[in-house]
């Protein structure tokens, strides 16, 4: 499985309301690697990264995750592959009227056919992995946006996905939290295995976490560059990456 | 040491002559089969890996569960991913919710205590709007005008076919049962008058407020609710604006415009509903217009109207009130539409009751 390609975007074209955002989008990803998408605002990251997914349709193009052309699979196939799959939303996303802990139990209620004590336990690993080991009984409202994020993630990790899928994961956070939170992302990379595909503006963050980058340009509305971060910061080799990622200082 | 693909989970604790508790770990371990259940004593425990195939979270969250509150623990034996993932999960206090419920007592006093607050949040409310609509009487109120037109349209205008439909079905079904019972005294003719006082001074505006109360409180609360949720209430208290003022008053002022209108129009096609039933019957249309219209006095038309007057403000207000103080999740505002439909009907029939008596007392 290592070493195999686990996200796989051929001629990719993005948009919404038959409105094409970003095209011609062309990369593969090899399993247990992260890759960071990265652009100015609105130039289509969180609309590319849901297609990516599988969760919405491309205008042209095909998507291949976990082996599965996720773009012309049958219904109950893809529902197949989002379950081997995992979520964060920009908003987090998670349940108001349930728990922290019930929002992570939640999907392994759905597809493990184990006991409650078992998913108990598991809850509550996945949630103390993102030190939310004191507050799992508290509701989505009654806790900051920073750790609702994080719960957002140990739900993502619910069910042990072979990918996940984070949206702005370390937006509104603190530098602090924001370290933790990648230190976070390499760990379950290293210790799971999981292929990490990231939106982010954070270049620091992308440049702690990230092993590839694509660079959307939202001038030419195409894929701008695929390459390790890195290398996005020698001047010559990708010149409107590399302007993007020196427009941000770096401490 | 090769081992078994199709081995299950297991783990095995034996008490070493020191005192530790030794832990042999092995299998596989899947988050999709049961994990063993381990029994054991000691605060110094050492785990040790024995034919241990392909793991996922399942193990470590095992080991968290079972070992998080062990003083001493050696992992060392363990493979090094899994000594990573066991690492990674903080060690720290589980949150522990109460195991036993209140007693009656302490549900007595919550009880008190919120219904008390509810009372105050209630009463508070009903200040600000009514400072919100006398600033906005004498043109000082920060109100939103376009809610204001778009709530006339939607609480008023599109409300118009439901209203018009109950208003006519009510009619005719008071005119049914009059109709059976004054038969048997031989007085058919009086259906006409009890059909066209009842819905010019009671059926009218009750059935317009209740519709109301279905319609528009629920609708309101889901609006103010949600604006809750999204921040957009803060926002505006940000900005050195009155939500209620903003939101709550436009949303009042319109339905207690409009709901009275519609009341007449629920008044006339129910008398009409009547007239059908009536001629249907022994009544021909002048005997029953002219009973009709001997019976409706100024004094029942203006009850109606006062009525229905009362009836839009409590419906627009408990919708306004339960959005306000609707809670920030999906399940609040769910709870809040819910509640404002109770509460308005409620109060509309409370404040009925309380108008039958004081019509009554002066003889109105």
């Amino acid at each position: 499985m290592m070493n195999s390609s686990i996200l796989i975007s051929r001629n990719l074209c993005v948009g919404y309301n038959d409105k094409a955002v970003m095209s011609d989008i062309n990369f593969s990803l090899e399993a247990g690697k992260i890759l960071a998408i990265v652009g100015p605002s609105g130039c289509g990251k969180s609309t590319l990264m849901r297609v990516l997914g599988g969760l919405d349709e491309p205008l042209s193009g095909e998507c291949e995750l976990l082996g599965i052309k996720v773009t012309e699979a049958q219904v109950r196939q893809r529902e197949m592959t989002l379950r081997r799959s995992g979520f964060l939303f920009q908003g987090s996303a998670l349940f108001s009227s349930l728990t922290l802990r019930e929002n992570v139990e939640m999907p392994m209620r759905e597809f493990l056919g184990v006991s409650n004590l078992q998913i108990r336990q598991l809850a509550e690993y996945k949630l103390a992995l993102v030190g939310l080991a004191e507050a799992m009984d508290k509701l989505p409202s009654e806790v900051s946006g920073g750790m609702a994020k994080r719960a957002g993630i140990a739900r993502a990790m619910a069910l042990d996905p072979e990918i996940i899928f984070l949206d702005e994961p370390s937006a509104g956070l603190d530098p602090i939290s924001s370290a933790r939170l990648d230190e976070l992302i390499l760990k379950v990379r290293e210790s799971f295995g999981t292929t990490i595909v990231l939106v982010s503006h954070e270049v620091p963050s992308i440049l702690r976490t990230a092993d590839f980058c694509v660079y959307l340009d939202s001038d030419t509305g195409t894929m701008g560059a695929y390459a390790p971060p890195k290398d996005f910061l020698q001047p010559g080799s990708h010149p409107k990456a590399s302007a993007f990622f020196s427009q941000i200082k770096i401490s | 040491m090769s081992h078994d693909p199709n081995s299950r989970s297991s783990a095995l604790a034996e008490i070493l002559s020191d005192g530790t508790t030794r832990v042999t770990i092995s299998g596989n371990w899947s988050i999709e089969s049961a994990v063993p259940n381990l029994i054991f004593k000691g605060d110094k425990v050492c785990l040790v890996p024995d034919n241990l195939g392909d793991f996922d979270s399942s193990l470590p969250a095992w080991l968290f569960q079972n070992f998080k509150n062990v003083r001493q623990i050696d992992i060392s034996r363990l493979p090094p991913r899994l000594q990573s993932l066991y690492n990674l999960a903080e060690k720290s206090t589980i949150w522990e919710s109460p195991t036993s419920p209140p007693g009656f007592i302490e549900r007595f006093g919550v009880w008190g205590i919120e219904s008390f607050s509810s009372w105050q949040r209630a009463m508070d409310h009903i200040g600000q709007t009514a400072v919100g609509l006398f600033r906005t009487l004498i043109g000082r109120g920060r109100v939103n005008w376009n809610d204001f037109a778009l709530q006339l349209q939607t609480s008023g205008v599109d409300a118009l076919p439901i209203v018009m439909l109950l208003g006519f079905l009510t009619g005719l079904i008071m005119a049914y049962v009059g109709l059976i019972q004054l038969r048997q005294v031989g007085a058919t003719v009086y259906v006409a008058n009890l059909v066209a006082l009842a819905m010019t001074r009671e059926m009218g505006a009750l059935m317009t407020g209740i519709i109301a109360c279905g319609r528009t409180s629920t609708s309101f609360a889901s609006q103010l609710g949600s604006m809750n949720v999204s921040q957009e209430s803060d926002a505006l208290r940000a900005l050195g604006i009155s939500p209620v003022e903003y939101l709550a008053v436009p949303r009042i002022l319109a339905v207690t415009l409009m709901v009275p209108l519609l009341s007449l129009f629920a008044t006339f096609v129910g008398v009409f509903g009547g007239m059908i039933v009536a001629c249907a019957g022994d009544l021909s249309i002048e005997q029953y217009l002219t009973q009709a219209i001997r019976a409706i006095t100024f004094k029942s038309f203006l009850v109606g109207f006062i009525k229905s007057f009362a009836f839009a403000f409590i419906a627009a207000w408990a919708g306004c009130y339960r959005g306000y103080v609707a809670q920030r999740s999906a399940l609040g505002v769910g709870n809040a539409a819910t509640s404002a439909a109770v509460l308005g009907i409620t109060l509309i029939v409370i404040a009925d009751a309380i108008f039958a008596v004081i019509f009554n007392l002066y003889n109105f």
